[in-house]
């Protein structure tokens, strides 16, 4: 679908490096993003803005005010209305830029859907807040020879890569093995700020439209490092990666999370208003450091067998080996949610 | 003396220290020095002998894997900083 006119754009075509050619690539181009929380918002909006033709935004979540903070599409009315966060970004954005499409999908991305969700896409996006999600986004991406973007952010730094299969490092050259459940603050433990998020899904965004206009001498190829709180800006050199180290993923083409055998599995407690979400993991959980975390923001106790605390509602019960009961919920998707925000995956 | 840039998640295991001088002419020795000062810090950094697969250390800006490792020379002038993965969003 291109518009007749792309007027609306002339300013961004008036920048040489795009100019008309570039702009009609962009409305020509699918892009699948996989997750609508602050990285996410930040990133509709700038493509939406900038003209991407198709939008699928994909997100399993619904919004509530503590939200509001840092997620630039949603607002009081959405939370009153208790609408998931796809729905609401997809309004917005639609009365935005009526002149694209922009399918809003309410899902938990799993290795069952993955490959359908972003199949058609040209570029796929990451609004993740969670490493489970982005290895699994990671082996899809390689396995079909499609680019992403990777966004990372907690406090007020945030890092970012862009990943083309087969002529940069992936995610899992980088990092090889996601850091276990409980082993790294989240925006829930840590705080994050807004600005921190907006300035990494802002160079998320930017790299997007060179990879959809195929700008391709123009990407990035380090690993960007920023904080906003004190003004570092780094460029790791990571390209020396690809092929020196024996990626299990793209190198090896063992899609590991895509074929299920790794990430977290969950099960409802029948008649307890309780989920376990159960996470493979290699090490004994440090209780000391995870209640650090906790502390701050909710009462927590722990001893040798299970660490214990309620936020929001939710009572976790959480064991050595990284399983944790979630009460107050039967909802799957929500205990998933709640297991990545305050233990981290 | 090299400097070793401690990331803000380790901070509470490196005295709240954001940078420390270390002696020492590999990342290896730069390591043994900053264990052996602050053994909770090794132990986020080290699974017995080997770096952890989810920590990455930087010589300057050059990733140690596509160097020599943990035997990467490291100048008095050099820093080394340890890049924490990421997660939120």
């Amino acid at each position: 679908m291109v518009p007749e006119s792309l007027e609306r754009y002339s300013r961004q075509m008036r920048f040489p490096p795009l100019g008309e050619a570039g702009q009609r690539k962009l409305v020509q181009s699918k892009v699948a993003l996989c997750g609508c929380g602050a990285l996410g918002t930040v990133l509709a909006n700038h493509l939406a803005r900038a003209g991407v033709g198709r939008l699928r935004i994909i997100d399993r979540d619904f919004i509530e005010t503590h939200n509001l903070q840092r997620q630039i599409l949603f607002d009081e009315d959405d939370v009153a209305q208790n609408l998931p966060k796809a729905e609401a970004a997809a309004r917005k954005l639609r009365a935005i830029n009526s002149e694209i499409e922009i399918e809003a999908v309410v899902t938990d991305i799993d290795h069952t859907n993955i490959l359908e969700l972003v199949g058609d896409a040209d570029l796929i996006l990451d609004g993740t807040d969670n490493f489970e999600t982005r290895y699994l986004i990671n082996d899809a991406a390689v396995k079909l020879g499609k680019p992403w973007i990777y966004g990372g952010v907690i406090g007020s730094e945030g890092q970012t890569m862009t990943i083309i299969p087969g002529k940069t490092p992936c995610l899992r050259c980088l990092i090889e093995t996601a850091p276990p459940p409980g082993m790294t603050p989240t925006c829930e433990t840590a705080g994050v700020l807004g600005p921190a998020v907006a300035v990494i899904a802002s160079f998320e965004a930017v790299e997007a439209v060179k990879v959809l206009a195929g700008a391709w001498d123009a990407l990035n190829v380090n690993l960007i490092m920023v904080d906003v709180w004190d003004w570092t800006f780094r460029q790791l050199k990571i390209a020396g990666l690809l092929g020196k180290v024996d990626c299990p993923c793209c190198k090896q083409r063992v899609f590991e999370w895509l074929e299920g055998g790794q990430g977290s599995h969950t099960t409802t407690l029948c008649g307890r208003n309780a989920v376990q979400v159960a996470v493979r993991r290699e090490q004994a959980l440090d209780f000391a450091e995870l209640a650090g975390r906790i502390e701050g923001f909710a009462a927590v106790r722990h001893n040798a067998f299970m660490l214990r605390f309620a936020v929001e509602g939710h009572e976790f019960t959480v064991f050595p080996d990284g399983r944790a009961i979630i009460k107050g919920t039967n909802d799957i998707v929500k205990a998933r949610t709640l297991y990545s925000q305050f233990i981290g995956s | 003396m090299p400097l070793v840039r401690i990331p803000t998640p380790l901070r509470p295991h490196s005295g709240g220290l954001d940078k420390v001088e270390v002696a020492g002419s590999t990342v290896q020795e730069l390591f043994d020095q900053l264990g052996a000062a602050y053994p909770a810090l090794r132990e986020r950094l080290f699974d017995g002998a080997e770096l952890r697969r989810f920590v990455n250390v930087y010589v300057n800006d050059e990733d140690i894997r596509y160097l020599d490792d943990l035997a990467t020379p490291v100048a008095p002038t050099d820093e080394v900083s340890i890049i924490p993965a990421v997660a939120g969003g």
